[in-house]
């Protein structure tokens, strides 16, 4: 597929899209909306990681944000400027606390900390089936929320973590959004992909086939958490200020919704699940200010957004189980032309 | 992620109640914009609520006297979901599309430092009603005010309270390391504690939504040497189950603690239990309140039907009146100059008390009340500036 000349094109015109929006947008919108589009770009990045143990291997992890809140802490201890850590973590070790890394550097260690950690938590872990690892990854959430909370010398324990530089911009997000949307389609579309789709659908089908499926599982846990651990160093570089109940059962929540309404099996959906649950609780958030509409107005009703979003939850649960794509993917026509004789079936009908 | 509690309802009420109170009011002339992020859902409702409707109250009665430099003001109000993440949104909101001159928010330090980076950046002088971190300023910058005493102010009151008014010299020291608040306010009251005297015979720890306590009581009870009193640093939910189980057990002794508890949760949650408990607080709203506080109260009253919630609502009240009046000296709506107005505030008579920056420091000094809980009410116990106060 990569060798289409078309699809060279294509990735070559996403690429000068994102530049264009990435380097644009501060310019023409205001910054709130660059927020937005940062934010969704952001979540983005966490719900594909999360899509691939999740959505391709069916080890459903309720202990993703485990992996952002530990990367978000990693880059965000490597990053704080010297002075800063002198007075705001007195009792780091001395190893940590005379330097301070660049963003980008310090991004990669938090991703490659975070991919070592799933590493050895994965290994035992990643032997459960079905309900079992998704109690027993939440079980690692929980121990990484408590082990932030209290190694206060290099977090601060609860109190907020202050003092990060705030680099994240959107060339950076939209720069690792590609490359996470490059690295997991590879991957995912490969033949290790289809492995890592037949472990889902039959574990004992797949292991008799000679799939390894404890490898299968691991791989896609340890590369997920690669990019949930870069996806923290970025929200630690954007929020600036964060404590660990920042990275914790409600963003748990957040991630998995976006993902489950975008489609489980899908990298466009859960890009497209994102982009829909995002805009949908901003537009409801500035909504339940109240406004007035010919002549009537309606009075500002906090917290209506978060009642709406889960009854729309709920309705497309309802009439789209699957998801808003499924396991289908938004492929504007360009992928496995000749491969697949369902490939008109690819084409997604809601364009 | 989606859950309507008994907070979250009380914020859509007070929301609603407070909507139906101002609509209606039209102004001629431009209106000066201020921000005002709320966490009117989520943890922090129950403080951030009535911040916001003494907030509003402040900004109706300087718009009813004419407004502030000939033009009534405006508080842009965004609910922020005590989220970090929506913090910064709507922080980028108010400073970015709505233009506004200065921020007013929040009852929690977390909330505060999480919209500090782009305040400071953006260089909009911002007052926060009811954090009370007094390391703040010094963490955020020049933009940072707080309207409130500092923690260390507080606890060192909280600290004098235990020795003096209730004659202990042995406490047992409670902490939820889950916030800011609580963890420093822990500190400081150690610090002046041991400073005066007191000696601290147990320390245990819990986290901000815990809901049984029945580990830290069982070792308060098998503690070797009886505490005369426990200081609990807590926040307002906790604090009501934390004394019933407290109670429950046999435990009768008097509780300390912040302003933290200065919600109606202390005795709804509480119950009977919440008897001799005491806090530090900004102001004591009940019979016997001083003239200021009473006319506050009626008017609060008139505004929302409900007398005032907590003592929240009077920093909100004084957070708009010390912005206004900073506006009001620095002759136009420019955020530096209203910054530089706003740190020369001097004997600002508000509802809490006086408020005066001294030079280069936005905490200002203010007294502490301190009150008990006695039959279900709330009484003055004593009202109090500290002898001695742990650098912040």
């Amino acid at each position: 597929m990569i060798g289409d000349k078309r699809v060279l094109f294509a990735i070559l015109v996403a690429c000068l899209l994102a530049a264009v929006v990435s380097y644009g947008a501060p310019m023409v919108l205001s910054d709130y909306f660059v927020r937005i589009i940062l934010l969704i770009a952001l979540n983005g990045i966490l719900v594909l990681s999360l899509s691939l143990s999740n959505g391709f291997t069916g080890v459903f992890s309720l202990g993703h944000v485990g992996f952002i809140g530990a990367g978000a802490y990693v880059s965000g201890i490597l990053s704080l400027p010297v002075q800063q850590k002198m007075s705001l973590l007195p009792h780091l070790p001395a190893v940590l606390n005379w330097f301070s890394l660049p963003f980008l550097p310090a991004t990669i260690v938090a991703g490659l900390f975070t991919a070592l950690l799933a590493l050895i938590v994965g290994y035992p872990l990643m032997r459960l089936s079905g309900y079992f690892v998704s109690v027993a990854t939440m079980g690692f959430l929980i121990i990484v929320n408590v082990v932030l909370i209290n190694a206060s010398d290099f977090t601060r324990g609860a109190r907020t973590f202050t003092g990060v530089p705030l680099e994240t911009t959107l060339p950076w997000v939209f720069g690792w959004l590609g490359v996470t949307l490059f690295v997991l389609a590879g991957l995912v579309y490969s033949p290790f992909g289809l492995a890592m789709k037949a472990v889902r659908d039959d574990t004992i089908a797949a292991s008799a086939v000679g799939i390894g499926v404890l490898r299968a599982r691991l791989l896609a846990f340890v590369i997920g958490a690669f990019f949930a651990g870069a996806g923290g160093s970025l929200y630690a570089h954007y929020l600036g200020s964060f404590s660990p109940n920042t990275f914790y059962f409600a963003m748990t929540m957040n991630l998995i919704a976006m993902l489950v309404l975008g489609g489980m099996g899908s990298l466009s959906g859960a890009l497209i699940g994102v982009v829909c649950v995002s805009l949908l609780s901003e537009v409801l958030r500035s909504v339940e200010r109240g406004f007035t509409l010919g002549g009537i107005t309606v009075p500002a009703l906090f917290g209506a957004s978060q009642i709406v979003l889960g009854f729309i939850f709920i309705l497309i649960m309802i009439f789209r189980p699957k998801g808003i794509m499924g396991d289908r993917e938004l492929t504007f026509g360009f992928a496995k032309k000749s491969a697949s004789p369902k490939s008109t079936a690819t084409t997604p009908r809601e364009g | 992620m989606i859950k309507l509690s008994r907070r979250e309802a009380l914020g859509l009420g007070i929301g609603a109640a407070v909507a139906l109170g101002t609509v209606g009011t039209a102004y001629a002339a431009d209106p000066i914009k201020i921000g005002y992020p709320a966490n009117l859902t989520g943890i922090q409702a129950s403080l951030d609520g009535p911040m916001l409707n003494g907030a509003k109250l402040a900004a109706s009665q300087i718009n009813a006297a004419g407004g502030v430099l000939g033009r009534p003001i405006e508080l842009v109000v965004y609910d922020s979901k005590s989220d970090a993440t929506t913090i910064s949104t709507v922080a980028s909101q108010l400073i970015d599309s709505d233009k506004v001159v200065g921020i007013i928010g929040f009852a929690d330090s977390d909330s505060v430092l999480a919209i500090g980076p782009q305040v400071q950046k953006a260089q909009i002088p911002f007052i926060t009603p009811g954090a009370t971190s007094p390391k703040l300023p010094s963490q955020l910058g020049n933009e940072i005010f707080l309207a409130a005493f500092g923690d260390n102010v507080q606890a060192a009151v909280g600290a004098e309270f235990g020795l003096k008014n209730l004659n202990g010299k042995k406490a047992y020291l409670l902490t939820d390391i889950g916030t800011e608040y609580t963890t420093l306010l822990s500190d400081y009251f150690v610090t002046a504690y041991e400073h005066g005297g007191g000696k601290i015979i147990g320390k245990d720890s819990y986290k901000i939504g815990d809901k049984t306590f029945t580990a830290q009581i069982a070792k308060i009870k098998s503690s070797a040497e009886k505490p005369d009193f426990i200081y609990a640093a807590s926040n307002a939910e906790e604090i009501g189950l934390i004394l019933k189980q407290l109670r429950q057990a046999g435990i009768d002794l008097p509780v300390v603690g912040g302003d933290g508890y200065d919600t109606p949760l202390l005795i709804q949650v509480g119950g009977d239990a919440a008897n001799n408990a005491y806090f530090t607080t900004h102001a004591f709203i009940g019979e016997g309140a001083s003239p200021k506080v009473q006319a506050f109260a009626d008017a609060y009253k008139a505004a929302t039907g409900n007398v005032p919630e907590n003592a929240f609502a009077a920093l909100g009240y004084d957070a708009v009146e010390l912005m206004a009046d900073a506006i009001k000296r620095a002759g136009a709506p420019d955020p530096a100059k209203i910054r530089d107005a706003l740190a020369a505030t001097s004997g600002l008579d508000g509802v809490t008390g006086t408020i005066t920056y001294r030079p280069g420091i936005s905490v200002p000094d203010k007294s502490v009340s301190v009150i008990g809980v006695k039959d279900g009410k709330l009484m003055l116990a004593s009202e109090a500036a500290p002898t001695f106060v742990a650098e912040p």
